[in-house]
């Protein structure tokens, strides 16, 4: 019965060779994967361009789309070819989206967002950077998470620091209350970075002027409608004593604008922000003293540019300096001298922005506390 | 039986009597608060409200509900900023058109709210929850996010103009709140609404066609949402697709604070009258009294709570859903 001992002994040996095999195949799979499968293909021909937003209800939201927009156009493309994952304000429903499409594309993506809130910033990129995903982030992410610790596949992160144009903002109002009198602060949702940065930049521009007392702030929730019923109870509590008001955004500052129309109330200063079109115009005809835009139509054409041009291969994200991964973005100011000229090159023609010129209008380095 | 009366009595007055509690504590708290000028701002934050709260409040009468006044409001303010715009863009020339035709058009997505609930028989709560989404996306597709600015000096009189101290908008919703009431108490249709809240069964056992009194329910119902909307559009003359925001929350608290029941057949325009008030009043008096911003949203909530409390009839009820 030898014949039969040896056959099992082959055998035996072979199956050996066999589990010694696979392992090292396996093995060798996984060494491949530990350089991750954006490393595998570096380049994606044409993929997927995707923004994922709040809502186009917002008219800063609608402006950063059209950014989106008018960037797939540059390429060639109609339109349509830009996604559209809408979070409405869930940031569960914003990361539900991404890994979606990042299943259904394959990771052939190219991603603009902003995930809605800090924490969720770090899931979604993770999640990019594992599907070989090229992902661009603005606005909200952790201090601690940073597009160099991905290698290629997180790009860039965008933001604004707005205490600083905040505080301009506040010197023009104070300035034309003649450094006397009482101000106040209608703000945005009070939890969210930016109402608090610009609240602080009023408190930072107040230190200076020791004879402006700040009666209030109160959230006006970047509501027009909201705001002007908080202007009107405002004026109910401190009537006269009123001679400056200090808006977190344009939005609040129609409503403000309305609520003194109502009572009659004309040249009264006000101060906002984000730089509306109307808000423009109402800079021009002096009914706003100054207001800050931040391009959000290139903040949004860019973002989204810069994700497709890091996976089309056109850059190598990780060869770029720590500021151009990190970066503020622009900033400039509009006051009644300089609205009609702001207008007309900002607004009445939307300018033909280069995106392949990631960081020129980029206001540098975001800076940690 | 006496003490009976008395209850009944003090129910009825209920919603009143947190009014004037309200007021004289604001008021107490806040010398300010008690002006004649303060009242007109609760007028003007009221007047919108109110016409969007008497919409919804002959829905609930009926024992169904309404959530379709946020896209209502916006279709209805963005359609009639374009069609005004578009026939002139002033009172004086032939875009006043653009006022009945706002109302049409509350009165047509009224009446497909009303036709997707009975033909279809979807839960009213669903149908116009879905109604009203579908009503901002329609708004902001029209809008593409933009605001449109309605300036003539004619409409915004609405705002501007003042009659002994308040601004003609309070007039006219007033106005609407009595072409409510009248519908309410002197037509067949506002006493069937009753007829249909009290008990659907019976009103159709008596030969009450329910599903016409629902439709038409709800067209009345767009109609009021839409005078709600030429309101907002000029208070701030901006028509939006924001425009319906919060209005919601705020027309069905008021309904319920105002002692209107949810489960249909008691309440009714004055009750929304008094309730819009009361939620206004604590809005303007939080601010007014200087309260922090973000107790405000809380103390509104416990405010809400205790005013239901006191102001609905819940002994007659034997289990709330």
């Amino acid at each position: 019965m030898s014949f039969i001992k040896k056959f099992i002994e082959q055998e035996t040996i072979n199956r050996r060779n066999f589990l010694f095999a696979s392992a090292a195949g396996m093995g060798s799979f996984a060494a491949a994967g530990m350089f991750g499968p954006g490393m595998a293909r570096a380049a994606i021909t044409d993929p997927t361009v995707a923004w994922s937003y709040r809502n186009r209800t917002n008219p800063y939201w609608n402006e950063i789309v059209s950014g989106g927009e008018a960037f797939v156009e540059s390429l060639g493309k109609e339109k349509d070819f830009l996604t559209h994952l809408i979070n409405e304000g869930s940031s569960e429903k914003s990361l539900a989206d991404v890994k979606a499409l990042l299943s259904k594309t394959n990771g052939d993506l190219a991603l603009a967002i902003d995930t809605n809130d800090a924490p969720n910033a770090r899931p979604v990129v993770e999640a990019c950077v594992e599907a070989g995903a090229y992902v661009s982030t603005l606005w909200n992410k952790t201090d601690d998470l940073h597009p160099w610790d991905f290698g290629d596949n997180y790009v860039s992160h965008m933001s604004w620091s707005d205490e600083g144009p905040a505080e301009q903002t506040a010197r023009i109002l104070l300035d034309a209350m003649g450094g006397k009198g009482g101000v106040v602060h209608l703000g945005g949702i009070a939890s969210n970075n930016p109402a608090i940065e610009r609240l602080n930049g009023l408190n930072n521009a107040l230190k200076d002027y020791p004879d402006v007392e700040l009666l209030a702030a109160e959230p006006a929730d970047w509501d027009t409608q909201k705001a002007n019923q908080v202007m009107s109870a405002f004026l109910t509590r401190y009537g006269d004593e009123i001679t400056g008001v200090h808006c977190a955004n344009d939005t609040i500052a129609y409503g403000v604008l309305e609520a003194l129309r109502a009572e009659g109330i004309e040249g009264m200063p006000v101060v906002s922000y984000d730089g509306n079109p109307q808000a423009v115009d109402l800079v021009a005809k002096g009914d706003i003293l100054a207001t800050v835009f931040t391009n959000p139509h290139w903040g949004g054409g860019i973002t989204a540019s810069l994700a497709y041009h890091a996976a089309t291969g056109h850059f190598k994200p990780s060869e770029e300096p720590n500021e151009h991964r990190e970066f503020y973005g622009p900033t400039i100011f509009i006051t009644p001298e300089d609205a009609t000229r702001f207008k007309a090159d900002y607004i009445d023609n939307v300018p033909t922005y280069d995106w392949t010129d990631f960081w020129g209008p980029s206001n540098g380095q975001i800076m940690y506390n | 039986m006496n003490s009976f009366l008395t209850r009944d009595i003090l129910v009825k007055w209920a919603p009143l009597l947190v009014l004037l509690v309200l007021i004289v504590f604001f008021a107490a708290m806040e010398p300010r608060f008690f002006s004649v000028r303060n009242f007109a701002r609760i007028g003007i934050s009221s007047a919108p409200a109110l016409m969007v709260a008497i919409g919804v409040t002959f829905i609930i009468i009926m024992g169904s509900i309404d959530l379709s006044m946020e896209g209502t409001v916006s279709v209805c303010a963005v359609l009639f900023a374009f069609a005004f715009l578009a026939m002139g863009g002033t009172l004086a020339s032939i875009a006043w058109l653009a006022l009945p035709l706002a109302l049409l058009v509350g009165a047509v997505i009224g009446l497909i709210n009303g036709l997707i609930h009975i033909r279809l028989k979807i839960p009213s709560f669903m149908a116009s929850l879905a109604m009203g989404f579908v009503g901002t996306g329609f708004a902001l597709l029209l809008t593409g996010g933009d605001r449109i600015r309605i300036e003539d000096e004619a409409f915004r009189a609405l705002l501007t103009t003042r009659w002994f101290n308040f601004p003609i908008m309070v007039y006219v919703a007033l106005l609407f709140t009595f072409i409510a009431w009248f519908i309410q108490s002197r037509t067949t249709l506002g006493r069937n609404f009753y007829a249909v809240g009290g008990g659907e069964e019976l009103a159709h056992a008596s030969g009450l066609n329910v599903n016409r009194v629902r439709v038409l329910g709800f067209m009345l119902a767009g109609i009021f949402y839409a005078v709600g909307a030429l309101l907002a559009v000029g208070r701030i003359g901006i028509a939006e697709t924001a425009t319906g925001n919060n209005f919601m929350f705020v027309a069905i608290t008021s309904v319920v604070v105002g002692g209107t029941a949810l489960w249909g057949g008691i309440g009714g325009v004055w009750n929304t009258l008094i309730g819009v008030l009361i939620v206004n009043v604590i809005n303007n008096g939080m601010v007014v009294i200087g309260l922090p911003g973000y107790v405000q949203d809380g103390v509104l909530g416990a405010l809400v709570i205790i005013a239901v409390v006191l102001s609905t009839d819940r002994k007659s009820v034997s289990f709330v859903k």
